[in-house]
């Protein structure tokens, strides 16, 4: 059996006293959309954020793809193929479009300084690739008309879009998503999940916090419940929703 | 003649401290780093060059240690001072530049208060407009190179990676970029060109005092970066240009207005309105910040309009 891309194991973050997570396990396969629910201030927030190293845990390991990235810097960690798209915008707002996407690619040659100056045609060359590549992620979320306006002239929901594509084209092994639905209409958040699907068969794996759970149930494939900072349940989409305890805990006590 | 002489010597002005604006765009408009200390490099070039050409070291190796040495200072300055928010950095590197000045202002080696006689790179020939041609050739060439080098920066993926790190270093650190080492490496390359500088205005000048090296040079060289627009090279020139120009006539301005005041200190006061009006008015500057110009994203913008064109 292959051995998961993510595993955390026993990890815990408190703030002062108070433990916004506690003691989680869990396990992240190679593909698939894979979901995490529960109340606000859970502890979904935090564990991402431990995840990708914005805070140290307090106990416990995580590791990626078999290695242990407890310590590591954002930098390094996003360097292995662990990427993040924030819950709110994160972008570069007086950069175009196509430059935030350009930003997040992955082994761009020319972000050294040594060779932005003196390898010119290498990172060039690479440019042009790359450029394709942001294009054609930009056509799937409806902003390849957009690519060379400023970021900072999006709308809300097309901010939303441009945080999910920029984590795209970083071309991840695991993605975490915090909310990608929240805030777009409907459909749009239903098509966003679909193209995920899509990336989904072609070896990327997907970790989403989502509070549209009919969208988030239709297309995981496995599905964590959080509360109070610990792993509450976990199952299928549809084993969870007809676990009475979750509508408890989603809904509030009866 | 006079005025001739006088022309030249404000086009050499102009020329050193544009290099010294260029290399804080690169820090404040393209990296986001508030440096406050800019001065303190200016003057280790200066000193660098007037120590080493004292012992007979040539010009262009006093030029070079001038940059590197300065650019060693930047390094350490910057590895506590990136741990700070920019505010602090701000404060911390404006101290900085006071230490070294009363530092050279009390060390004997130094010269303390009378500073040091700087050998010039172009010998006295009996000509006040040829030394100054000469060094104007000097100053521009100097120039050009930064120029250059600040361009090519500018449009290339790291230029893309700093500018991106002044926007939302969380997000960029999050998307790969190592915030600490980018910032550093700005923080070098910037000091470096200053000290180039520094070693250029000394050898023009012929003598280096800690007189010279107030903090005020700062301010004017933010004054040039704000006001020409930060994020344009060329903004930041055409900033360096009226800045020296207005510095300079409001100099002869003075000699034919009768104030109440000091015309010396009202100079300052002007400098300080400018700078908040620029802030309130225009707070991109005069020229807009420049777009990161590619080859490839070039192709693809020509693509995309050729595509245009044929559609409608």
């Amino acid at each position: 059996m292959q051995e998961a891309l993510l595993r955390i194991r026993e990890v815990s973050k408190h703030f002062g006293g108070v433990y916004a997570v506690n003691g989680v396990n869990l396990d992240i396969k190679h593909s698939g959309i894979w979901g995490l629910v529960g109340p606000n201030g859970s502890g979904k927030s935090t564990l991402f954020n431990t995840i990708l190293g914005l805070h140290r845990p307090d106990q416990g390991e995580i590791y990626f793809n078999g290695k242990c990235i407890n310590n590591l810097a954002p930098h390094q960690i996003y360097e292995l193929g662990l990427v993040n798209a924030f819950q709110l915008p994160r972008l570069f707002y007086s950069l175009s479009v196509l430059d935030n996407m350009l930003v997040a690619a992955r082994g761009h040659q020319g972000d050294k300084l040594f060779n932005s100056l003196f390898l010119r045609r290498r990172w060039q060359e690479q440019e042009k690739g790359l450029i394709e590549e942001a294009l054609d992620i930009l056509e799937l979320v409806e902003l390849e008309p957009l690519a060379f306006s400023p970021a900072g002239e999006l709308s809300g929901g097309q901010r939303k879009l441009l945080e999910i594509a920029r984590g795209l084209m970083a071309k991840p092994r695991l993605l975490l998503l915090d909310e990608p639905a929240a805030g777009i209409n409907p459909k749009l958040g239903n098509r966003i999940f679909e193209k995920l699907m899509d990336f989904s068969t072609n070896g990327i794996a997907f970790f989403v916090v989502e509070h549209r759970l009919e969208i988030l149930f239709e297309f995981a494939s496995w599905v964590y419940v959080m509360n109070k900072g610990r792993i509450v349940l976990k199952g299928k989409p549809k084993a969870i929703t007809s676990d009475p305890t979750f509508y408890s805990i989603y809904l509030g006590e009866e | 003649m006079g005025p001739l002489l006088y022309i030249c010597d404000i086009i050499v002005y102009i020329g050193i401290f544009g290099i010294v604006s260029l290399s804080l765009n690169l820090e404040f408009g393209f990296a986001g780093l508030a440096n406050f200390g800019k001065v303190a490099f200016f003057l280790t070039g200066a000193y660098t060059y007037a120590l080493l050409s004292q012992i007979g070291v040539p010009f262009y190796l006093c030029l070079i240690a001038g940059a590197s040495i300065s650019a060693i200072l930047g390094l350490l300055v910057s590895l506590p001072a990136l741990r700070l928010r920019m505010d602090y950095l701000a404060i911390a590197v404006l101290a900085f530049g006071e230490i070294l000045r009363l530092i050279v202002k009390s060390e004997e080696f130094a010269g303390g208060n009378w500073g040091i006689a700087v050998s010039p790179v172009f010998p006295w020939m009996g000509s006040h407009l040829a030394y100054r041609l000469e060094n104007i050739g000097l100053v521009y060439l100097c120039l050009l190179i930064c120029f250059l080098v600040l361009q090519l920066l500018a449009n290339s993926p790291y230029g893309r990676a700093i500018r991106a790190i002044r926007e939302d270093e969380v997000a960029a650190e999050a998307l790969g970029k190592d915030r600490s080492k980018y910032k550093a490496q700005a923080l070098m390359l910037g000091s470096a060109m200053a000290g180039i500088a520094g070693g250029i205005y000394a050898q023009y000048l012929q003598y280096v005092v800690p007189g010279m090296f107030i903090p005020m040079v700062t301010f004017t060289v933010w004054m040039m970066v704000l006001l020409g627009g930060p994020a344009n090279n060329w903004g930041v020139l055409l900033g360096a240009a009226l800045v020296e120009i207005f510095d300079r006539g409001t100099n002869i301005a003075k000699d034919y207005l009768n104030l109440p005041i000091d015309p010396s200190n009202l100079q300052y006061i002007l400098f300080g309105v400018l700078i908040i009006l620029v802030l309130l008015y225009r707070p991109q500057g005069l020229l807009k910040e420049s777009k990161i110009q590619t080859k490839a994203l070039r192709l693809a913008h020509n693509a995309r309009s050729t595509a245009k064109n044929k559609g409608s």
